[in-house]
This record gives structure tokens, sequence and C-alpha cells, in this order.
């Protein structure tokens, strides 16, 4: 059946323009324990792809298997059309800016960057232009005769690219490179690098735990949990249409109601029937799930007040808790939904099973604007009825690995 | 040094710790280090410098120095080349029997020198386990080669440690960013570990010196102690002793000592270029 599905599929490979980096089902087991797990993924030419997980998702390792550092039990590396899986590092041509930059520490900035230069036995006057070129793109070069612990975390950091750059890289592999600098330095430095890959236009791959670091640098995301590929596509793709739970709860903070799929693309959750449209479609009736959605998609208002056209009702719910939190304000809510109780052998809902008020309803964060709640301010205790801009039917399996043999098709 | 004295801030008034525990360390110090060095020194030019330079230069006297310096050379460089080769291996490679050879390399640090010596001779002498199948005009024993050999027995764990521990701190990402630049094992060992050990390699260079120059229970065993052939300065300091002969002895002797406070203030004073910083 699979076969079939394949080959129903339309060509594009041939249509498309060859991808700058594939990696193949990668696998890879440290002392027993894997770490990877038949990973594969694409970046394009002159594209960035952050690569998003917890410590332990195994997004180092993808990294070193791309330099070559590391090799894969199964799988395989392309570059550019080429197998690398079994070159050593240095005949790969890419470029790894280490977390610590790994500058060495003998060398002055320029004998740093002219490095791979130098044992590619280039002349000493093309050495020269060169790296004065490259000084001068990442704004160096009043320090090149400067040892590299005289310089700060960040222009360290663009020694290490320039450093890469010199020998024109294939691709640019970044382990996490913001993550031995100040919070506000990092901002700053990654819309630096941004542009300056757009400038040089390398395929870049990004190695990151920070979602938002990750929906910045991205063209694309994929998020990595134990080892596999949950998810991969563009930052709105990711944050807006999750297709598990684990991204949906990784990248930012989603509200989770478990529920049951009813006639006619309804959701049953407790006591009321969400309109789900499309996204209850992919499922059989009967089949649990999960509705989930964003704080800031769920738009509030007094019972028989207006609520906007295009906004799906939920239920009513009585105002918890209300905290100012600067840009937006936090509203927890008790939905008078009647939480459904788990059937045996389901997994818990941690959203609700274990509240001592559980049969009085059922918690959920929103945030509003600060327009919208100065416009419309609610007190504490006060009856809302709510209502849903954009949210998900998932099924009731955290992990795409337990999605039972992707029999799923959540694209559709 | 500063949490020591900010501790002792709660103390109030007059507190006697302080000059009472330095009056101690300074009067054990009297005796046991800084007299017998200075009595070398006042002993040694009592009958004034033209004797002390007599006795300095007489033929052996040279001789037991230039011997000294000449063996402790080679097993220096002995030591530094293949405490390189040995501490890049065992720090670079993991394989069965590992620690087992890391132990037993760092093994003479604990054996008594005059059975270093002794274990020498049973293996290379005339009718040792080796020595006995080498022809007569090749014996090892009793020559420099000997003094050298039973050196670098004892020394090559100082410069072996000295080296594996900056290598095993070292930053590995060094050598994989050399690697991933494009660089062969070779260039990045010559360009980048290599820069990183300056100071591992004169540290453990200095101090396997040091302790060479003044072997004497190894050496006494395998070298034959023979005047102006296979006896080194520390040799010749006993057997001129011995003799009665005390102003002959204690001439080398000052200029041993002389020797190990240059290395000693050499490894002290530059620590920081050492370490480069």
């Amino acid at each position: 059946m699979l076969a079939e599905r394949l080959e129903d599929e339309p060509d594009t490979a041939r249509d498309a323009p060859a991808p700058a980096a594939s990696v193949r089902s990668l696998s890879k087991s440290f002392k027993g324990v894997r770490v990877l797990e038949d990973v594969s993924f694409d970046v394009a030419e002159g594209e960035a792809l952050v690569l998003l997980g917890a410590s332990g998702s195994g997004k180092t390792t993808i990294l070193r298997v791309i330099a070559g550092l590391e090799r894969p039990d199964t799988g395989n590396v392309v570059l550019h059309g080429r197998d690398v899986t079994e070159l050593p590092a240095r005949e790969r041509g890419v470029g790894v800016i280490f977390q610590s930059y790994a500058l060495f520490p003998r060398m002055t900035v320029e004998q740093n960057v002219g490095y791979g230069l130098r044992i590619r036995g280039r002349k000493r006057r093309e050495r020269r232009e060169k790296v004065e070129s490259l000084l001068e793109l990442v704004h160096l070069l009043d320090q090149r005769k400067k040892l590299p612990s005289q310089l700060s975390g960040g222009q360290q950091q663009r020694v290490a690219i320039a450093r890469t750059l010199a020998y024109e890289p294939q691709m640019l592999l970044f382990d996490e490179p913001f993550g031995a600098l100040d919070a506000q330095i990092r901002v700053r430095l990654r819309r630096e690098i941004r542009a300056l890959l757009r400038d040089i236009n390398v395929p870049a791959l990004f190695i990151t735990h920070d979602q938002e670091e990750a929906l910045e640098l991205g063209d694309r995301i994929a998020v990595l949990h134990q080892g596999h590929l949950e998810q991969i596509g563009t930052p709105q793709e990711v944050y807006n249409r999750p297709e598990t739970e684990y991204v949906a709860t990784f990248l930012g903070a989603a509200n989770l109601l478990l529920g049951v799929v009813a006639r006619d693309n309804r959701v049953e959750l407790g006591t009321v029937a969400v309109e789900a449209g499309a996204e209850a479609a992919r499922f059989h009736v009967g089949q649990p799930v999960k509705l989930v959605f964003r704080p800031e998609d769920v738009r509030v208002s007094r019972p028989g007040g207006e609520l906007p056209a295009d906004c799906n009702p939920l239920a009513n719910g009585v105002v918890e808790e209300k905290h100012f939190v600067g840009a937006y304000e936090r509203l927890n809510i008790r939905l008078d939904l009647v939480a459904r109780a788990p059937r045996p052998g389901e997994p818990p809902l941690y959203e609700i099973s274990e509240t001592p008020e559980r049969r009085l309803g059922v918690p959920v964060i929103i945030t509003r604007t600060k327009s919208e709640a100065s416009a419309k301010p609610l007190r504490v205790g006060e009856r809302v009825t709510l209502c849903l801009t954009t949210f998900r039917v998932l099924p009731n399996f955290p992990l795409a690995s337990e999605r039972g043999g992707r029999v799923l098709d959540t694209q559709k | 040094m500063s949490t020591a004295i900010s501790a002792m801030r709660h103390v109030r008034g007059f507190d006697p710790t302080k000059p009472f525990g330095l009056g101690m360390v300074i009067l054990l110090m009297l005796p046991l280090v800084l007299l017998p060095l200075a009595s070398i020194f006042i002993f040694g030019t009592s009958s004034g410098l033209r004797s002390f330079w007599a006795a300095l230069t007489a033929p052996d006297a040279v001789f037991a120095l230039k011997l000294s310096v000449v063996t402790s050379f080679y097993a220096t460089l002995f030591n530094v080349l293949f405490g390189l080769l040995a501490a890049y291996v065992l720090s670079r490679y993991t394989f069965f029997g590992r620690t087992a050879i890391i132990v037993t390399i760092s093994l003479p640090t604990a054996i008594p020198t005059a059975v270093a010596g002794f274990a020498l001779l049973l293996l290379w002498g005339k009718y040792g386990m080796i020595g006995r199948f080498i022809s007569e005009d090749h014996q090892l024993m009793f020559t420099p080669y000997a003094i050298i050999l039973a050196n670098i027995f004892v020394t090559f764990p100082l410069a072996f440690g000295v080296l594996m521990s900056v290598f095993e701190t070292m930053d590995k990402s060094l050598e994989e960013a050399s690697a991933t630049i494009g660089a062969t094992r070779w260039q990045t060992f010559w360009h980048v570990t290599l820069p990183s050990l300056r100071g591992a390699i004169v540290t453990g260079a200095l101090l396997t010196f040091a302790r060479a120059i003044g072997e004497f229970g190894s050496t006494i065993l395998v070298s034959g102690n023979l005047a102006g052939s296979t006896q080194t300065a520390p040799l010749y300091i006993f057997a001129k002793f011995n003799e009665g002969q005390v102003e002959a002895a204690n001439a080398v002797a000052i200029i041993l000592a002389l020797f190990s406070f240059a290395i000693f203030s050499i490894l002290f004073f530059a620590r920081d270029w050492i370490e480069g910083k």
C-alpha cells in the first residue's frame, strides 16, 4: 500500500531544484541508546533550516553527522548531489560554527580567517586579499591583529563565520550559535547573521533549543524530539498548524482539550460540541482527539455580547484569574465543560485530570492585547463566552512516532 | 586568598594566629631548607674563590658536569617526543587496555630509583635477560647510554603526566574545527594541537631535565661510576665526599644547586608565558 502511495505521488523531485543538502533516514545509537531514528530532511539552496529541540533530542548529533565528525549507523548525507557519508570531515567543505567558536587561541584574527586558505596552499597575496574582504564583510577589519581572547563573544563569532567562509563552504552549520551570549546581544546578532546569510546565499543549518530564535532565524523549522523528526515546515506552518501535541506545546503555549470526534465534523468536548470542519474531517467518528489552540487565538465577550463572525464558538466560562503581563493581559478561564473521564488505557488528560475542581470545568489560559483588554475590561468572577479564531484537532497522541504507523495523514 | 582574609574579619582586636603561625613556618623552614642550602654556598666560598674555581675546573669535575648535562638532555629529548606521542595516542583513542598502559607508564614514579637501576641491570647487564645476547663490544650497562636509559626510566612519567593532563583538558572542538576547515590530521597537530601544548612541553622538559640532572640512585647502579668516563655530577659529589675532598664535592654541588634554582625560577616566574597568557 505504501509503494502504491509512493507511485501515485507526482514526481516533484525532478522538477524542483536539487537540494543543497539532504539527510536520508539517519539513525544513530550511542552505547545502545537511540539518539537518532530515521531522520530525513532537505535543505534548499540558500535556505536557513533550524533544528529545534530540547537537549537530548539528537539535534547536535545530526549536525556532527553532516559535518563528518560523527558516523551514522545507517542513512546518508548528500551535499549538492554528492553522497559524502563516507568522506572524512576535512573533505566535505562544510563550515561549522561551534558553540565555543573554537577559534585557534594562538593565532590572530587574520591568521584564523586565513587558515583554510593556508592549508590549501594558496599564495600569500591571494590569502591576504581574501582575508581582508572577509573581515570587511563581518566588520572586523580593524581587529585583524588581535588574538581571539581580546575580542567580545559576538566578535569571536563573526571571526568564526569568516573563517569558514574563506574556503567557500557548501553549507554552514551553526551549533547553538547564541548559547554563550547575553540575551540582549543575542537578538541583535541573530538579525546580523540572518542579514549576512542573505548576502552570501549559502545554505545554513542552525541548532537551537530556543523557540523564539528558531522562529526568527529559520526559513523552515524542523522540530526534533528524542531522535524523531516531529514536524518540518515554515515558522508559520509549525506555529499555526502544529501536527503533533509535542510541537504545539514546545513552540509557544497551547491549550489542549480532550474530546471525541462526533458526526457532522464536530468535536465533542464534554457537554459542548465545536464545529471543526476540515480539521475534524481527517478523523473517524468516535476517535479520541485533542482540540489545540493558542492563548492568543481566543476571543472573549460577556454572554450575549458581540463575537466576531468568523470565530468558532467554544463554550462559556468564568474568569478565575487576571494577570497583567506587560504587553498583554493573561486570563485564566474555567470553561463550563464537564470533562470527560479518560477511557481505560488512554493517556492521562494532563490539562484537566488531576485538578480537584475537575467536576467544575476545564481551565484554559487566554491572552488579550492591551487594546482589547481596555476596550472590553473583564473582572475576576465574571461570566464570559469564548470563541476560537484558529485551532487544530490532533490525534490523542503527543508524538508523531506514536501515530500508529502513520496511518493518519495529517497533511490532508 | 581573599576569602581566607575575609573569613578572618570577624575576629576583633589582636589576632595572634598570624604572627605566631607565620613564625612557626619560618622557624621550620630555616633548618629544613634554607640553612642546608646556605651552608653549601658559605662553605664553598669560605676558602676563597680561587680554590673554589680550582675545584670546579678539575678535569673530572668538568667531565662529570658535562656528562650530566648531556645525558639529561638526551633523556629530556626522548621524553618530550615520546611523551607527546604517548599522550596523543592515549588521549585521542579509546581501546581495550588503555588504562593499563597509562598505569604502567606512570608506575616508575612509585618505584625507588635504586630498584629501577637494579632492574635495568638485571635486564641489560652482561648476564641479564637481554644483555646476555649482546656481544661484549655492544654492552649497554656501565656506559653513558645506561645513564640515559636510567634517566628515561625514572623521569618519563613526569613529562608524560604533564602532557597527558593538557591533552585531556584540551578543547576538542579546536581540533574538530581544524578538520572541518580542511586540515589533515598532521596539519591539525602541527598548527593547532602543538601550539596549545607549548607550555606543557616546556614544563615537561624542564621537570625532566631537573630530575635527570640530579638522579643518583639508579645512575650509581647502572653507570659503573668511573671518574672521567661514566661519573655524573651527583656521583662525583658522592665519590669526592667519600674520599674526604669536601671542597671538590662542594664546588660541583653549588653548580647543581644553581641549576635547579634556575629551572625552578623559570617554572615559577615564566608561568604566564608558558601557559600562553
